[in-house]
């Protein structure tokens, strides 16, 4: 029973962890045994890989069965949303699907919105009357420096000196 | 006959003032309100654009619900404030909320409100890639580049309608005056949250510019910074990118923003450690 409740569960963190995503090479690239380390073999472009696993600028894989190290920018993922493939990459996607509002505004196929814009429709805005006591109730939620700072600490967070490199298009 | 035509129309319109006085204050006022937001439109005070953004911020709020778990809008404050400590505006009194909608989303509002959907935050693997998304939001208000969106619709959009202080009174009736969105500027933003004006998608280059800086402030926080890079490839897998079926097809593809990325990050990842924490297991404890 325990084991049982056990597997359940590492079944759910791995697909949390998006463990099945499915993914192409986007030009010739090599698969590595470790970040920056010997090539285990080449792989064509569009490649499918398994993600498995990622840390920094590389990404692990599953590449027909070989796992090893691809970087991050040398992958491609496909709207799985738009694809209607059965493959067991859409099938741990549909999930996903479903959670992204897709049944709500179905007429519009896909109406999601990106990081850095709004999923509030004109319209549900126009409608809207301001709720201050909202408002508040966010504002006390702030965290201040010290919080901050010792939230940082407990996930041994070391803060970098890095400078834009916005001069540079 | 010239000059009894001139005293005819003297004589008309000087009693219609005098008569219709309780018009007159009414568009007096109007003129007032108009000039306050000509005044907070020309020159945003920090404090101004602080109550820009609440007055926009209520506005949303009256439209989707705060996400009821507590712990999860402290956990993504934290993150959220550890990040922006990290900007060139840290001294803003910035806050995090996370709504209550499946709906993938994610905002700033001009003044240091980020606001995030929990259908976002659960689709999210690790810390590092919440540290993203929040860095991309909080590069938005650095920069203010809602603030002059804002602005520059404003002009058309806002000062034609007036208003504005009537929609401050209403919030102020509602809510107590605690927040002072009784200024001119709050009430803008109300206006310009019914409008829509923050709805607008922005300038293809702020985005870009956001997602920069969004890498620099994630590593200056000490997080690995190819968070945000994981979140624009999960993204294009939900949203077929390129594909022009979204009613945000003005915003970047997904895929052209990881490319943007891999032309501007070698210059900034160049000299940090080669692992940086991700923070997935303390993610997981606080996002189920």
């Amino acid at each position: 029973m325990k084991t049982s409740l056990l597997a359940i569960s590492l079944l759910v963190l791995a697909l949390a962890a998006g463990a099945q995503e499915q993914a192409f090479t986007n030009r010739a690239t090599d698969l590595k045994a470790n970040p920056d380390g010997a090539t285990v073999k080449a792989l064509p472009e569009n490649t499918a890989v398994k993600v498995l696993q990622r840390a920094g600028g590389w990404t692990r894989v599953d590449a027909g069965g070989q796992a090893g190290w691809v970087r991050v920018f040398h992958l491609r993922f496909p709207a799985v949303a738009e694809s209607g493939s059965t493959s067991s990459g859409a099938n741990a996607l549909s999930g996903l699907g479903s959670a992204l509002g897709f049944g709500r505004q179905k007429s519009q196929n896909t109406t999601i919105a990106t990081t850095g814009i709004r999923g509030l429709s004109a319209e549900e805005m126009k409608n809207a009357s301001p709720d201050a006591a909202a408002l508040q109730k966010l504002q006390s939620y702030r965290a201040d420096n010290a919080a901050a700072e010792r939230f940082a600490r407990e996930g041994k967070l070391n803060p970098q000196k890095v400078s834009y490199a916005e001069e540079r298009r | 006959m010239k000059r009894l035509l001139i005293a005819l129309v003297a004589a008309s319109v000087l009693p219609a003032a005098a008569q219709f006085g309780g018009l007159g204050n009414l568009l007096n006022k109007g003129v007032e309100t108009v000039k306050k937001v000509q005044e907070a439109n020309k020159e945003f005070s920090t404090e101004d654009e602080i109550q820009l953004g609440n007055g926009i911020t209520a506005s949303v709020l009256g439209a989707s619900k705060l996400h009821p778990d507590q712990n999860l809008q402290r956990y993504v404050n934290r993150v959220g404030k550890w990040v922006a400590m990290h900007s060139e505006r840290a001294e803003l009194p910035w806050s995090f909320g996370v709504i209550d909608t499946e709906t993938i989303n994610a905002f700033a509002m001009p003044g240091g409100t980020v606001i995030v959907s929990s259908g976002l935050v659960r689709q999210l693997a690790s810390e590092s890639e919440l540290a993203g998304v929040l860095a991309h939001e909080i590069a938005h208000v650095v920069r203010k580049h809602q603030l002059s969106a804002i602005q520059s619709s404003m002009n058309s959009d806002i000062l034609a309608g007036i208003g504005k202080e009537a929609a401050g009174q209403a919030i102020g009736r509602r809510g107590g005056d605690a927040f002072g969105l009784k200024s001119a500027a709050a009430g803008a933003g109300v206006e310009a949250a019914k409008n829509g004006l923050f709805l607008r998608p922005l300038d293809r280059g702020m985005e870009y510019d956001a997602d920069r800086m969004a890498i620099v402030l994630a590593a200056r926080s000490g997080y690995d910074p190819y968070g945000l890079v994981s979140v624009l490839q999960l993204l294009a897998q939900v949203k077929g990118d390129g594909g022009g079926a979204s009613i945000f097809d003005t915003h970047p593809a997904a895929a052209d923003r990881i490319g943007e990325l891999e032309k501007s990050m070698p210059a900034i990842v160049d000299r940090l450690p080669a692992a940086m924490p991700q923070l997935e297991a303390r993610f997981r404890q606080t996002v189920k």
